[in-house]
């Protein structure tokens, strides 16, 4: 720890439990939280698997899954990013922990299935090079020493040497590192000690050593993982000016370039003054609700950016989904009969999610379906019967335009979330409350 | 009309069905002791069978498919009222239809049973992230690692794979208070005891408190304050469930 003895306050020799609340605090705005995509059978004599599909333990008092021991080494940093809750200048506590103790608790609250793993952050100390070598280390006693095999997912400091890059992904399952903001200047303007480059480099040789270990175990069995579960980020919503068209369209871009796993969208958050930063009244929650379901769409739905925003229309409807919003626009396209019709075009249907898509087209195989069979297979009738035929017949007994049918698809619910961001998630059979699927 | 009775179990279901699958349909079920049929109901008795089990499972995955069978599994620990029935034509179509079976998703006779399968599916998942271990005082040479739990569905002999492999190296439990049953784990083989009941409370160790506070601190401080949400909170963690979730107690 000697390392951070130098930056931290004395305050530093405090109890685990008090370090390790502070370094909650300091953690908690970077919220990826999967553990999802590894498949690591048990070792023999070691601790753990990982499960392929994720695990969420518990959800914290703002409604966000824990399935990882999010933590960070130390919340002392050397930098000054303007959004960020531990920049130099934040007078905020800091603390650190030593890597055994990192080991000790997540071994611990592993084992009481507390957790999945871990998720290791930090502050930058001393140097980018330096940090990284100290999250190396504490995942290689995990590995190597503890025989851990759950699931580790482990940050990567921006302008890091390419070999330090390369030994990260040898042990995580996952790895990322954070745009935060969706274009070079704001990056420059907020953050001017990370340079949009840094950022960019290691995610691109990331990505590339990603692909080829891949390749080389669809080959071999026996070839090394190197980040069995690939690559995510983190985007600030709401900090810097930008619309959700640019911000979407970095998205695909990172997808589809990248070979990203996963973006995360994250409100702006003000913990610390600033007069680069806006005044907001608070978290823009909605919107970071939409983004996810734009995310959705071009992930799971065969959508992409520029069909769901333009220049004519730079930002998501707040009133409805993306989906229906899309559907709206094109209502040349329906009524789809659901017995014939593609599975990518029932996708496009709003309240056909990519589950009952599937069960439509396994189910029309053995008999025609109607109303009845597609209630029980879970389709959401209340939107989708406006654009689906069945059997020939229209669902609706009537067409609408564009105006009628936004008036009919504004139930009370949606208005409720234009009002109080507080049901922002309609418990729907078929929808997830994290990224409200449609 | 015949009424089969069998001893409740899974293994016995599979005996009562074998026999009578390819005849009549029986009237109903009765589990265990309890329960009279009907004034002109006859009630048959039918014991269970490994072997009888065994070969009737064999013949599901031969004739129909491994799918099916599971979903026959997963849907008979709902303990769904008359899902012994339901489970009985199931099965009886999918020897008449075959691998199709599972596709048929929209059928009235499949529809059911995949939806009771999904119900217990769904809770086992939860209870994979649900599940908590406290280490307690105990006579073995290790410690041993105790975990109550009380699940609306029948979970438990769905988690014993997941935990066997997970956490081999200590002797484990995972009690079932609402069902008497427990899944006992050592060296790495898992056993299901049924009629299990607690002698005293488990005394916890003192690293158990240690670790069980610095995971209640941390939880708490997890949270993000200004997008506090305890509805949406609720809606993820049920408050029945809450109970023996180490994070929501004091």
């Amino acid at each position: 720890m000697s390392y951070a003895r130098g930056i931290l306050h004395p305050m530093n020799d405090l109890p685990l439990d008090q370090r390790l609340e502070i370094l909650a605090d300091s953690a908690k705005y970077d919220v990826s939280c999967s553990s999802s995509g590894s498949d690591r059978n048990e070792v023999p004599g070691g601790l753990g698997s990982a499960a392929p599909s994720g695990i969420c333990h518990t959800w914290t008092a703002d409604g966000r899954c824990i399935s990882l021991f999010k933590i960070l080494l130390t919340n002392a940093c050397i930098y000054d990013c303007a959004y960020c809750i531990n920049r130099r200048s934040n007078d905020i506590r800091r603390a650190a922990l030593t890597p055994d103790e990192v080991v000790r608790l997540t071994a611990d609250f592993y084992r009481r299935n507390y957790i999945e793993g871990l998720f290791l952050s930090t502050g930058v100390v001393r140097s980018p090079d330096h940090t990284m070598e100290q999250l190396i280390a504490v995942a290689r006693r995990l590995r190597e020493e503890e025989r851990f095999n759950g699931y580790i997912h482990l940050k990567v400091v921006p302008g890091a040497d390419p070999q330090l890059v390369e030994a990260v992904g040898r042990y995580a399952d996952r790895v990322s590192i954070n745009i935060e903001l969706p274009s070079r200047q704001s990056l420059y303007l907020l953050a001017p000690d990370k340079p949009r480059d840094a950022v960019i480099k290691p995610m691109r040789q990331l990505s590339g050593l990603i692909e080829s270990a891949r390749e080389e175990r669809r080959k071999s069995r026996r070839a090394p993982q190197f980040a069995p579960a690939g690559q995510s980020t983190q985007l600030i919503v709401g900090a810097t000016p930008e619309s959700d068209r640019e911000i979407i369209t970095l998205s695909e871009g990172l997808y589809q370039r990248l070979g990203m796993k996963r973006v995360y969208y994250s409100a702006f958050i003000p913990v610390a003054s600033d007069n680069r930063l806006p005044a907001l009244a608070g978290p823009p929650l909605l919107r970071e609700h939409r983004l996810y379901q734009a995310d959705w769409l071009l992930r799971f739905y065969g959508f992409s950016a520029h069909e769901l925003l333009d220049e004519c229309r730079p930002n998501l409807d707040q009133r409805f989904d993306p989906k229906t919003c899309w559907a709206m626009r094109h209502l040349h396209l329906f009524p789809v009969e659901v017995n014939r019709a593609d599975y990518e075009v029932l996708l496009r249907v709003p309240g056909i999610g990519v589950r009952s898509a599937q069960r439509i087209v396994q189910a029309r195989r053995h008999t025609r379906l109607g109303e009845a069979e597609l209630k029980r297979l879970g389709v959401v009738l209340k939107r989708a019967r406006w654009f689906l035929t069945a059997g020939g017949r229209s669902l609706a007994g009537k067409t609408l335009d564009e105006a009628q049918l936004a008036a009919v698809l504004l139930t009370p619910n949606r208005q409720k979330a234009r009002a109080a961001q507080l049901e922002l998630f309609p418990a729907l059979a078929d929808s997830s409350a994290m990224t409200g699927e449609l | 009309m015949t009424i089969i009775r069998y001893d409740g179990s899974f293994e016995g279901f599979l005996c009562a069905t074998a026999p009578t699958i390819d005849g009549a349909e029986p009237a109903g079920f009765l589990r265990g002791e309890g329960g009279d049929g009907g004034l002109f109901d006859e009630v048959v008795a039918m014991a269970s069978d490994r072997d009888v089990a065994l070969a009737f499972y064999e013949r599901i995955v031969r004739e129909v498919s491994r799918d099916a069978f599971a979903t026959a599994r997963h849907a008979f620990h709902s303990e769904a009222g008359g899902v012994e029935l339901l489970l009985l034509r199931y099965l009886s179509l999918g020897f008449r239809v075959g691998r199709r079976l599972e596709g048929m998703r929209a059928d009235p006779l499949v529809q059911p049973v995949q939806q009771l399968a999904r119900r217990v599916e769904r809770e086992v998942h939860r209870f994979l992230g649900f599940v908590r271990f406290r280490e307690v005082e105990w006579s073995g040479s290790d410690s041993l690692f105790y975990a109550p739990i009380e699940p609306e569905t029948d979970v438990l002999p769905f988690l014993a794979p997941h935990f066997a492999d997970r956490l081999a190296d200590r002797p484990w439990v995972i009690h079932d208070l609402r069902r008497g049953q427990a899944l006992f784990c050592e060296g790495g083989r898992v056993k299901l005891l049924r009629g299990v009941e607690l002698a005293g409370v488990p005394s916890s160790t003192k690293d158990e408190d240690v670790c069980a506070a610095l995971w209640q601190g941390y939880f708490k401080r997890l949270a993000i304050e200004a997008r506090r949400n305890p509805g949406l909170q609720r809606q993820l963690v049920p408050l029945r469930y809450r109970k023996h979730l180490t994070e929501f107690g004091s």
